[in-house]
């Protein structure tokens, strides 16, 4: 159990999925790569929960699960705890990690990838930066969800990247 | 060293994945079916006492003449339960443990569908290899 993968790695497989769904398999149809993404982190999160809780007691209710997520099981991934939790007390729950380490390297700036871009092609590639990023959003609110299903708890979960590279997962319990 | 001991693992959709007879006593096909009767009758006190408390391990949950059932409940609410008649609390605990990191490895196989029947040889001879060591 104690054998590790370099981060790097993970972080290529994450960039090549999200390339492979939105520029090849489904390239003109991003809702079904999104929904495909978010179906491969709900595998990993669901399996990734059954080991992490391995040495620990079960949970007795939402809020707890939900703060092993913020702590335990964002420390595994992310090396380090979420930042702010916060709740309406009726099942939602908001998520903010100032620094979420899978955008700290997302680059934003279409000038950066094309000196020679028009207004109008800096204007697309901005576009296109921004649909990328959430893209890739998709990949941990699916590990999210798998995580806490696994624990018993439905949910929906969303992204909010408006401030990068602080990110907000937001999560609705459902009843 | 317990003479008479069965083992199942049930999915957290009631579903049986994996059954074991282990121990020394002789296989006997009438004994077979009446251990897994017991142990199934045992899901509905695992039921409540899962609620009552958050620990994993749940021992003597219930007992049928000589036969203890103890059990062992994941964060996911699969349950490892064990029909035993000895007395050792400490070899079951363990081994329930072994077991659970056995599991895992099992589960994070990508072509493992949870909840299905394990199938794995390698697993079932580390199993009782395990029941030998620890029961």
């Amino acid at each position: 159990m104690g054998r590790e993968v370099a981060e790097s790695c993970v972080d290529g497989v994450v960039m090549q999925m999200v390339a492979a769904y939105c520029g090849g398999f489904y390239a003109a149809k991003p809702e079904l790569a999104a929904r495909r993404i978010e179906a491969i982190g709900f595998q990993v999160g669901h399996q990734l929960t059954e080991r992490y809780t391995m040495e620990r007691p079960r949970f007795s209710d939402h809020l707890e699960a939900i703060k092993f997520i913020c702590k335990d099981f964002w420390s595994e991934l992310f090396k380090k705890q979420i930042d702010n939790l916060k709740t309406n007390h009726r099942g939602t729950f908001v998520l903010q990690d100032n620094h979420f380490r899978w955008l700290t390297r997302v680059s934003v700036d279409p000038s950066v990838e094309s000196m020679d871009a028009t207004e109008n092609d800096s204007t697309t590639l901005g576009d296109s930066a921004a649909q990328t990023t959430s893209m890739l959003l998709y990949f941990p609110c699916g590990i999210i969800r798998g995580a806490l299903t696994n624990l018993g708890i439905s949910c929906s979960v969303t992204a909010d990247m408006s401030n990068l590279p602080a990110c907000s997962f937001v999560v609705r319990i459902k009843t | 060293m317990a003479s008479t001991a069965c083992f199942v693992i049930v999915s957290k959709n009631d579903i049986p994945i994996y059954e074991a007879e282990v121990g020394s006593a002789p296989k006997r096909e009438d004994q077979a079916y009446q251990h897994q009767f017991i142990l199934h009758a045992a899901l509905d006190v695992v039921q409540d006492l899962a609620w009552a408390t958050n620990t994993m391990f749940l021992k003597s949950v219930d007992r049928f003449d000589d036969l203890v059932v103890s059990v062992y409940v994941t964060a996911g609410h699969t349950r490892f339960m064990l029909l035993h008649d000895s007395r050792s609390e400490d070899g079951i605990k363990s081994f329930f443990q072994e077991v659970h990191e056995l599991y895992i490895k099992i589960f994070l196989n990508p072509l493992y569908l949870p909840g299905s029947r394990i199938t794995s040889s390698h697993f079932d001879t580390k199993v009782r290899a395990l029941a030998r060591k620890y029961l």
